[in-house]
């Protein structure tokens, strides 16, 4: 059986039932009003990214799901469901206290990945799933690269403050301030430059 | 009785003048670009050239008009974001106009006024707005009272980029309809950097390879058919993100970019994917001009959000995001 559960901006995403347990299938469709060279290159690149990178951050301590078939042909994934809420879905809803805890270890595993060299890509509030034993897992890492720089971190996290300013402008100091708690710990030392250089990035591109 | 704003823009290089009706019509947008001879533009000259074409570019929006001064009851003029010089030079006109008047002042938000006259024109209520232009890009959509930027370059705008090319390789400033007359020639892709992040993306990459490209002797039209192809499928990317992001049905292209046919078909495959309206603004209204700030003047007015002639410095930083937006009643 298998049901649609959302049109991405690059995928659509089904809920798949299969020898009694629930599996995710990421497909990415083809766009035809792109160059069909580049949406083929993407969509290859991107599946075959996110197969690779979801391994390589669990190696590094990060919960994400495990996929369990890829097929490059068709461009398509699929790995464990995780079942629990979008981290975006539940601030708003539980206490300033849990919201806090939620928001460090989300900053605790952006740490994680950036001490093990490895950047996410579109760290949103989207991409983080709390499970029933409000355990945090992340997802969806086509835009994730090893090798990162400074540079590369600091542009990780100029875009996961980004998503708390557009996404959740009325909780946006605490969310901010706890992420940046979890990173500072995890990441101790390093943080410091990671975090002035998101600052300096988030002034460039506009006229000075 | 409508009331009539007339609008100074003068954010970069060109100085504009509109005069727009409150009830939405557009009765004059006239003009003048600062074209240097050679080169890009040099903040200081665009704004003696603001100076220098001032007074005659007012005239002839009042004679197109076909209305006189004292008709006119509220003056807004383009507070930022810009180059500082150009800025001060068109709010020093603006003042005195006001004051000699004794009609109210409105500072208004340059990116802001692409947006509001986008949606006059196409009547959105609540667009994700595509902010192309060659001193800006953009993805901006309203969200809990105020316009928030949710993806942006990370260094240079697309409209830059495209005019950086074009000069490299001999062609005048602005180089984008030349670069799309171009590309149309052509059908062979060669590979340049694709570079997303998140919702924001880079162009110094690509005008790097696009340039070595040249240099190496590819020819023209297929450098300008990839440069095209590159820069505008990462920019219908972050636009499909914000759309699926945000939910909203509406997607509006605006900014002088937004003239390019190419940008504009690919961004109507993204609008029709997720079931959402698309609207180009018009070609006059596209590129930076008067009417659209005397519009957002006179809905910044309805809402009481004036400015005090001793108060009326101008923001040569002022994010997109850092303005109250008191005059939208939509819902979040």
């Amino acid at each position: 059986m298998t049901e649609q559960l959302t049109l991405g901006a690059e995928s659509i995403i089904f809920r798949l039932e299969q020898w009694g347990r629930e599996f995710i299938l990421k497909h990415r469709p083809p766009k035809p009003y792109l160059l069909k060279k580049i949406d083929d290159l993407l969509r290859l690149s991107r599946t075959s990214r996110e197969c690779k990178m979801l391994t390589v951050a669990r190696s590094l301590g990060v919960p994400t799901p495990s996929v369990l078939w890829i097929d490059r042909k068709q461009h398509t994934l699929v790995m464990d469901l995780i079942d629990g809420k979008q981290l975006k879905q539940l601030v708003g809803v539980v206490s300033e206290g849990e919201l806090r805890e939620l928001c460090e270890e989300f900053g605790r595993l952006i740490g994680l990945l950036h001490k093990g060299g490895v950047v996410h890509g579109d760290p949103t509030t989207s991409n983080v799933i709390v499970d029933k034993q409000s355990k945090l897992w992340l997802i969806d890492f086509g835009l994730a690269e090893m090798n990162a720089t400074v540079e590369m971190k600091g542009v990780d996290i100029h875009l996961m403050r980004r998503a708390f300013e557009t996404t959740h402008w009325d909780h946006e100091e605490i969310i901010l301030e706890s992420a940046l708690v979890g990173y500072r710990r995890t990441m101790r030392e390093e943080a410091e430059e990671v975090l002035s250089r998101a600052s300096e990035i988030r002034t460039r591109g506009r006229y000075h | 009785m409508p009331l009539i704003c007339l609008g100074l823009e003068g954010t970069a290089h060109s100085f504009g003048v509109g005069i727009v009706s409150s009830d939405g019509s557009i009765l004059s947008n006239v003009w003048d670009m600062f074209s240097p001879p050679s080169g890009g533009i040099h903040p200081r000259e665009a704004s003696r050239h603001h100076s220098d074409v001032g007074p005659t570019v007012i005239r002839s929006a009042l004679e197109r008009a076909a209305i006189s001064p004292q008709e006119i009851d509220l003056i807004a003029f383009s507070r930022g974001p810009g180059l500082g010089p150009c800025l001060r030079t068109t709010a020093t006109i603006a003042r005195t106009l006001s004051l000699r008047l004794s009609v109210p002042l409105v500072g208004v938000n340059h990116c802001i006024a692409h947006i509001e006259i986008g949606s006059l024109e196409s009547a959105f209520q609540d667009p994700v707005t595509v902010y192309v232009s060659g001193g800006n890009t953009q993805i901006i959509a309203y969200a809990g009272k105020r316009y928030r930027t949710f993806g942006e370059t990370l260094d240079i705008a697309v409209g830059n980029m495209l005019d950086t090319f074009g000069r490299a390789v001999g062609m005048r400033f602005p180089a984008g309809a030349e670069i799309e007359r171009k590309a149309k020639e052509a059908s062979s892709y060669h590979q340049l950097p694709y570079s997303v992040k998140g919702m924001d993306l880079s162009y110094s990459g690509m005008l790097t390879a696009a340039r070595k490209l040249y240099s190496e002797g590819t020819p023209l039209s297929e450098i300008c058919f990839s440069l095209q192809e590159t820069a505008f499928g990462m920019l219908a990317e972050i636009a499909e993100r914000a759309i699926a992001h945000t939910k909203k049905r509406e997607l509006l292209l605006t900014g002088g970019v937004a003239r390019n046919d190419r940008l504009t078909d690919i961004l109507k495959g993204v609008a029709g994917r997720h079931d959402a309206l698309f609207h180009r603004v018009s070609p006059s209204l596209a590129g930076d001009q008067g009417a659209m700030i005397a519009w957002t003047g006179v809905v910044q007015y309805g809402a009481g959000d004036t400015l005090k002639v001793s108060d009326s410095h101008v923001l040569p930083k002022w994010r997109t995001d850092e303005q109250d937006v008191v005059w939208r009643e939509v819902d979040d």
